[in-house]
């Protein structure tokens, strides 16, 4: 039966980011979320465990705080989770969350037989830490799955590419990550977060790692996206309506 | 000097990546690399197009995806030590990137949507927090990588008499073959209209409905003389129009002179694909969508009482 372990992120909410004067980015009223993308992952992970048994290890980095997001994660159905804690780790580069988390694999979880991460986080979206895991483990990668299946030691994957879909075969482990469109995530009800408490977790702190090495990129500035098109906002009345397409006639847009 | 390597898998973004190499070079001079399949096909055009060199990698065994090209890629950029390496932010290209990066032990830049020299560095730029900023990112170890977004850059203008250096770097050694074999490939189906090369789109997003609501944004479409286009869980989830109508980071990119988007939330999956509107207009009933900070027209209100009079107007 297999062991299939899947990698979340606990994100800010962006839909609570506002623009600060100055073109800045407010987050002092932001609020936190399991990143969107990954509750498709723990989905299809819980979704292959219920069909096949075995157990699914949830596995994320964060600071402290994030352990809110670790019992959300597990009220969707994983069995058990690692969390990797230190209040260093925020805003890691890809390639430090992937030693972490690498080492976690390697030291702390045993054998698995599948990794199963969203398509990107929900925050920074750099789309790295899935294909970069995968090469840090030294395991097969299939990324952009819309659909899979364990049988025999063996993945099969439906991946979609730009003018084509391809189906490919990998031997166990490997890794895949998944596009939104695998599965519906659920929505979990008041007693799965009961027993998300009951749950076991273990927590990893830095000293239980190896050094990640340093950031491979530096953050310059994050700025509001509003500087580069500022939206004339109209209203909804006919009025508004007839200046709205008025000004589309202006820019040269509409004939 | 910078030595600048490029791979891609199809003739589109090799140009808009040799669009943007060559920019970048002619500012502090050096050469540009491009990597290519066995077959070379389409090669001689390169030159032209500015590269100075076309490497050859060695042909891939039946069943073989493009990936594995990686550890030849990895091993050869390991040694020769190239200061930039390029790749489209196309599926293939974002799976690739990261998995080289992490070989050469290097930072990437993710779907980067502006490049400049600052300094001796360069500076990036990316779209984040669903399209509500933008992260700014420079480099802290070699060589410098990126993966590019799709229409972002133009391909250069070619020039006639360029000549590039030719060769081919060694299959790979026996125990690096990965073990993902393709067992299908479907190519998708190619739909008469052709999304990318609209002069106006108008993208239907999560806020319908219904799919019979999708009548009210085809006729603003044909009153406009524009496509429909969708945002993709309107076309992956839902299935009220095909994938080939999908816009975004896993669709097709579009550059019309105006795109409007109804009902769309303006995240960075779908923004990305639209960048290059010359106008972005956006209908939206949530004055936060981030699609409004993207856009340079929108109207605040219920697309359901927001269409019918555009229509009207737009028939006056």
């Amino acid at each position: 039966m297999p062991h299939i372990v899947v990698c979340f992120k606990w994100v800010i909410d962006e839909t609570y980011l506002r623009r600060a004067p100055g073109g800045g980015l407010d987050f002092s009223s932001v609020d936190y979320k399991l990143s969107d993308y990954d509750r498709n992952a723990i989905e299809e992970a819980v979704r292959i465990r219920t069909a096949l048994g075995g157990t699914v290890t949830g596995i994320t980095v964060g600071p402290p705080e994030a352990a809110k997001g670790v019992k959300d994660a597990l009220s969707r159905g994983m069995d058990a989770g690692v969390f990797i804690a230190d209040p260093a780790f925020v805003d890691l580069d890809p390639s430090q969350t992937v030693s972490l988390i690498a080492q976690a694999v390697r030291n702390h979880v045993g054998p698995f037989d599948l990794i199963i991460c969203g398509e990107g986080s929900g925050d920074l979206y750099a789309q790295q830490v899935g294909p970069r895991l995968a090469e840090a483990l030294g395991i097969d990668c299939v990324a952009f799955a819309t659909q899979i299946s364990l049988e025999g030691g063996t993945l099969t994957a439906q991946r979609r590419l730009e003018g084509v879909i391809e189906v490919v075969t990998a031997p166990l482990p490997a890794l895949v990550t998944v596009l939104p469109e695998i599965n519906t995530p659920r929505i979990p009800g008041v007693k799965d977060t009961l027993m998300a408490g009951k749950k076991p977790v273990r927590t990893l702190a830095k000293g239980d790692l190896g050094a990640t090495g340093g950031p491979r990129l530096q953050t310059l500035a994050v700025r509001a996206a509003a500087m580069e098109r500022a939206c004339e906002k109209f209203g909804v009345e006919e009025a508004e309506v007839i200046r709205f397409v008025d000004a589309l006639k202006k820019r040269g847009v509409l004939a | 000097m910078a030595v600048l390597w490029i791979f891609s898998e199809t003739t589109a973004s090799t140009k808009e990546l040799l669009g943007l190499g060559r920019e970048l070079i002619s500012a502090v001079g050096g050469s540009i690399t491009v990597l290519m399949g066995p077959d070379g096909e389409g090669r001689e055009e390169w030159a032209a197009y500015g590269a100075d060199e076309i490497i050859l990698l060695p042909p891939l065994a039946d069943g073989l995806a493009m990936e594995a090209h990686i550890p030849v890629i990895a091993a050869a950029a390991a040694e020769e030590k190239p200061d930039i390496i390029l790749l489209p932010a196309t599926a293939r290209g974002r799976e690739m990137a990261p998995r080289l990066a992490q070989r050469l032990d290097t930072g990437l830049c993710s779907n980067c949507v502006a490049v400049r020299w600052s300094g001796g560095d360069i500076e990036m730029d990316r779209v984040v927090y669903g399209g509500a900023a933008i992260q700014t990112v420079k480099f802290l170890t070699r060589p410098v990588m990126a993966t590019v977004a799709p229409k972002t850059f133009s391909p250069p203008v070619p020039e006639e008499g360029r000549s590039a250096r030719l060769r081919e770097l060694p299959p790979l050694a026996a125990g690096t073959v990965p073990g993902v074999r393709i067992v299908e490939k479907r190519e998708k189906r190619r739909l008469a209209r052709d999304l990318t090369q609209a002069k106006v789109v108008v993208a239907a997003g999560r806020g319908l409905e219904k799919k019979e609501d999708l009548a009210l944004v085809e006729e603003v479409a044909s009153l406009v003389g524009g496509e429909v286009g969708c945002t993709r869980p309107l076309s992956e989830e839902l299935h009220w129009l095909p994938t080939e109508l999908c816009i975004g980071l896993s669709g097709v990119s579009v550059k019309p002179d105006l795109y409007i988007g109804v009902g769309v939330s303006g995240q960075v999956q779908h923004m990305t694909g639209v960048r290059g509107a010359k106008v972005i207009a956006a209908v939206n009933r949530d004055e936060n969508a981030p699609i409004f900070a993207q856009a340079d027209l929108g109207i605040v209100g219920d697309l359901y009482e927001a269409l019918p009079k555009l229509i009207t107007a737009l028939k006056k």
